[in-house]
């Protein structure tokens, strides 16, 4: 089937390559694309139809259609005609019951067609409704395209690549070559993207081919597919060089086997030197598509007719043939023997990139053709996607007969007026329910005819239907692609090393990666309350607040007093928004006369940052915000024996009476500089100590060496619990305030002004509808948490914390109660699975009520 | 009461924020360990010691230098300076085809800040040498999305 060697043709005939096709191996050139090799070796039916399983052929050849999409290689959906042939590949036909030759399914379309209208399943498969499930799995296995292999996307490697340039040119044809040619002799980064692996060579720009633009995006960003890589190029300039569609004729039978699109003959003449039939038919409206008996007297085809559309009208076509393949076709009642009918309308321009970008496209009846008439700024279009395609005709949006609109999705012109019919008279809608132009070929190919017949059916002019909205993706592209390398970022702390050598189970805990235990968390509560524990809390937020104003910024906006810290002390502050609600809770040091030191928690820290720095530049107040949470790390020495493990590596003085509860002290801890807060959020004797995070490990080994033994997350939360210490986020939501949260004590009223005041005083003169209290199970079950509460058989409450203490011997926890509940001694019920459970409000620390051992 | 001495390296032992995650890795530069200082202004005269300036804001800067001119140099720049020596670690890598993959930053408009390697961070270059620098915490994950990029390019 090959013709003897053609000037410029694409395939090195020096060489040899086979693959794998229904089993068997074809032969194939270097340059050859899979779909060039079947055709050659003989093959004519591609693949089915998506909904009547009818036999479709090489079409477009360019990679627009749906006609010639197989599974290469496990990936579905692949079109072939422009898929590079390569060694070994293994090639199969999809959507098909049997083979592509015989497909059982094409019963649909021999006696099936009366019983599916156009949105047949929206009519006849709606009851009974629990039967959806089944029919939609009936129709998912009838129609469709190619089937995914759920594993093998996990063995794809897609990378994503960043480009910043002057000029990007999508399109390498004429035009587009002579825009990159001219922006990369004026200077600056130029870099031209063309679908034709085969394009020109470069002249002073970047060449990157195969290279699909996807769309265009605000500030000018194009994701650029190129195989497995994606390119985000992001231009000053785009210039839009993507020419111009071939436009198939709607008549009856214009779907069979046979019937082409100029380009495809051009291609495998000119590309692959294959005679692509022997007797042609060629109907035409310009030049460039009437060009293509050239192609075909040169590949030795027999021309039977030539249609120059522009001279001499055809009211009706009517091709015909024998299981699915062209014979034969009536030109006006004239009949022509043929196997290759070559008609094309008038092009289209592929403007939807720039309809993306923001040009107005609007309908020209001179050249029956949507044309791009606006253009954005930065966005320039060349060649034929302007509608610069020299003299064409408008040709008839039908010659006659049950043609297909679309061959994507099989919609023909019945099932349009079918649905014009049923009173869909916006395009948009038309769109939707017919599903025209919303297939593979993305309005490729069916995108003018729809608009053009819908016009004529609803009796108006194509103007004032205008075309449907362009989105992205313009090309296919894997969602493979769109995800990119799977890149999990997380924060760790210093001490990270340190943790996993010594075998914690680390969690994730909004951005960081931390310890939950080292392995009997049972163990590690019992020696904080019995000797000394020391937990990595490096991952709290630390922010230093200082300038002449500090002490007015922290007055301003924490609803407790902060102005009257004494240098030395620390006090415990909660967040206020405007709303009142609670935003983050953490401790405020002073650690000098304008120096502020303060931490917050370990998933707030960066809202607070953006918090505090916004309030600095409303207020225009002289303070300097740092943010130290990375800079400094932080560990908690806690338990009865935390001084003396402290004492035994320091000179500073850490008695009681020197080192008070709420001190803070700059003091050296074996070598280290250190900032010392006498604080505790476990209920014992405890200190944070906070340094320089580089020397962190050799810190945490010199506690270790003075007996202390490290404790995870979930020893903290059990021994905080026992403490009935609030976790903001946890025990709070985004509807909390302090009043209820029981923090009533904190808020100075008194003050002139805090972020929140208004809002919180709003609440104080209100009946408060929830407060959160500590609660004991009566029988010692611990509740999930977010269980929720039952009174009178609804929902009136939730759990929030709960765990079983050791120490107290209890399960216990904090829970949202309505405030008739919330008293002390007050009994309530927990569903706990299908069960309900008894609990009684405690609303006092259950270990160690009146803090005796924080404060030792 | 304060110079915050606890909040950047004295003379105990230290460590690199790095030093784990880099063992074995090749064609990563560690540069953790550099002297890093905060102007808060821009800086636009000449220092007195050899030093990096990328400007992070139009009033914010950060001057990179050997660990031991730190307090040197503090001493020289103008406003308000935080020694962010530990807060930010630092990596030198080679190539724009690398960078390519971990950034969107205009790679011939440099010095800049912006995500490199999903991250908030500095990104300055010499002749084909970038330097990263970004919140010592996300170290981990800087190296894991650099090395992964690097085996993407072969």
């Amino acid at each position: 089937m090959r013709l003897s060697p053609q000037p410029g043709e694409q395939i090195d005939r020096a060489h040899e390559l086979d693959f794998t096709y229904r089993g068997r191996r074809v032969k194939a050139f270097p340059g050859d694309t899979i779909g060039s090799a079947l055709y050659a070796d003989g093959v004519r039916v591609f693949s089915r139809s998506f909904k009547y399983h009818r036999p479709r052929g090489l079409l477009c050849c360019s990679g627009a259609c749906p006609n010639c999409m197989m599974t290469v290689d496990g990936t579905p959906n692949v079109r072939v005609c422009v898929e590079p042939a390569r060694a070994d590949a293994v090639v199969e036909p999809q959507n098909v019951l049997g083979s592509v030759d015989r497909d059982f399914l094409s019963v649909v379309d021999k006696i099936g067609r009366p019983f599916t209208p156009v949105g047949f399943y929206y009519r006849t498969m709606i009851r009974p409704r629990r039967l959806w499930p089944y029919y939609e799995k009936f129709l998912r296995n009838v129609a469709g395209l190619g089937r995914i292999d759920k594993h093998r996307g996990r063995t794809t490697r897609f990378d994503t690549e960043h480009r910043t340039v002057d000029v990007l040119v999508v399109g390498g044809g004429r035009s587009g070559l002579r825009a990159a040619r001219e922006a990369a002799a004026s200077g600056g980064r130029v870099l031209l993207v063309d679908e034709n692996p085969s394009c020109a060579q470069p002249e002073g720009f970047e060449l990157v081919a195969p290279g699909r633009a996807i769309g265009i995006y605000e500030g000018g960003l194009v994701p650029v597919e190129s195989g497995t890589l994606l390119l985000r190029v992001r231009a000053r300039r785009i210039v839009v060089a993507s020419g111009a569609i071939e436009q198939p004729l709607i008549f009856s039978g214009n779907d069979l086997v046979g019937v082409m699109l100029p380009n495809a003959v051009r291609r495998l003449v000119r590309d692959w030197s294959i005679k692509p039939g022997t007797r042609a038919v060629v109907i035409a409206a310009d030049d460039r598509a009437l060009s293509v008996v050239d192609d075909l007297v040169q590949a030795g085809v027999d021309v039977a007719e030539t249609i120059d559309l522009r001279v001499r009208e055809v009211e009706r076509i009517e091709a015909s043939g024998k299981r699915g393949r062209l014979q034969r076709v009536l030109l006006d009642g004239t009949a022509f023997d043929c196997d290759l009918l070559v008609p094309s309308g008038t092009p289209q321009p592929a403007y939807s990139l720039l309809a993306q970008a923001g040009a107005r496209i609007s309908f020209d009846p001179a050249r029956g053709a949507f044309v791009p008439a606006e253009l954005p700024p930065n966005v320039t279009a060349v060649g034929r996607v302007t509608g610069a395609f020299g003299a064409v005709v408008p040709t008839r949006p039908s010659h006659g007969g049950a043609g297909f609109v679309c061959v994507c999705e099989d919609v023909a012109v019945k099932d349009l007026k079918r649905a014009v019919a049923e009173g869909f008279d916006s395009i948009e809608l038309l769109k939707r329910y017919t599903t025209v132009t919303m297939g593979p070929c993305q309005g490729r190919l069916c995108h003018l005819a729809s608009i053009r017949l819908s016009a004529r059916e609803l009796g108006q002019d194509e103007s004032s239907i205008g075309p449907t909205t362009a989105r992205p993706p313009w090309a296919p592209v894997s969602l493979g692609l769109l995800a990119g390398r799977p890149r999990e970022v997380a924060k760790r702390s210093s001490l990270q090393a340190r943790h996993e050598a010594a075998g914690a189970t680390i969690i994730r805990t909004g951005a960081w990666k931390r310890p939950h235990s080292y392995g009997d968390v049972a163990a590690e509560v019992r020696n904080v309350h019995q000797a000394v524990g020391v937990i990595d809390v490096s991952t709290l937020g630390k922010l230093l607040v200082t300038g002449p104003d500090a002490a007015a910024f922290l007055e301003r906006l924490y609803p407790n007093r902060f102005a009257d810290l004494k240098v030395g002390r620390v006090r415990y502050g909660v967040l206020s928004t405007d709303g009142g609600r609670i935003m983050d809770d953490g401790t405020v040091a002073r650690i000098g006369e304008r120096e502020f030191y303060v931490t917050t928690t370990s998933t707030g820290s960066d809202a607070v940052l953006g918090w505090f720095e916004w309030w600095n530049a409303a207020w225009r107040l002289d303070v300097e915000i740092a943010n130290l949470t990375g800079a400094v790390a932080a560990v908690n020495l806690a338990g009865p024996l935390a001084r003396t493990a402290l004492g035994a590596l320091t000179d500073t003085d850490v008695s009681s009476e020197d080192l008070r509860y709420l001190d803070a002290r700059e003091a050296t801890v074996a070598g280290v500089e250190c900032l010392l807060l006498r604080i505790g959020f476990v209920g014992e004797l405890g200190y944070e100590l906070h340094f320089a995070s580089p020397h962190s490990e050799h810190v945490w080994d010199a506690l270790l060496e003075r007996g202390a033994q490290p404790f995870g997350l979930e020893a903290q939360r059990i021994l905080r619990l026992e403490k009935q210490h609030i976790i903001v986020g946890q025990d709070t939501d985004s509807e909390s305030n302090l009043l209820d949260a029981n923090l009533a004590w904190l808020p100075s009223f008194d003050k002139e002004d805090f972020v929140g005041k208004w809002a919180l005083e709003h609440a104080r003169d209100r009946a408060s509808r929830e407060r959160l209290v500590g609660f004991e199970m009566v029988n010692g079950t611990v509740p999930a948490e977010g269980s929720q509460v039952v009174r009178a058989g609804r929902p009136d409450g939730r759990v929030t914390s709960a765990r079983w203490s050791e120490q107290v011997g209890k399960a216990i926890g904090l829970a949202w109660l309505p405030p008739e509940l919330a008293e002390e001694n007050a009994e309530f019920e927990i569903r706990i699975d299908d069960r309900l459970e008894r609990a009684i409000v405690r609303r006092r620390p259950f270990f160690d009520p009146e803090g005796e051992r924080q404060r030792a | 009461m304060t110079g915050l001495a606890f909040t950047f390296p004295g003379t105990a032992p230290t460590v690199s924020p790095l030093a784990r995650a880099l063992a074995g890795a090749q064609g990563i530069d560690d540069l953790s360990l550099l002297g890093k200082l905060e102007v808060r202004r821009a800086v636009t005269r000449a220092l007195t010691v050899s030093a990096d300036v990328i400007p992070i804001t139009s009033s914010r800067t950060l001057v990179v230098c050997p660990s031991k001119l730190r307090s040197e140099l503090r001493r020289s720049l103008p406003g308000t300076v935080f020694d962010v020596t530990s807060a930010l670690a630092g990596i030198a890598v080679e190539g724009d085809e690398l960078l390519r993959r971990l950034t969107e930053l205009d790679l011939d408009a440099l010095p800049a800040a912006g995500k490199v390697a999903e991250v908030p961070a500095l990104l300055s270059r010499r002749g084909n040498t970038f330097r990263i620098f970004f919140p010592q915490e996300y170290g981990d994950s800087v190296v894991e999305i650099v090395r992964d990029a690097q085996a993407g390019l072969g």
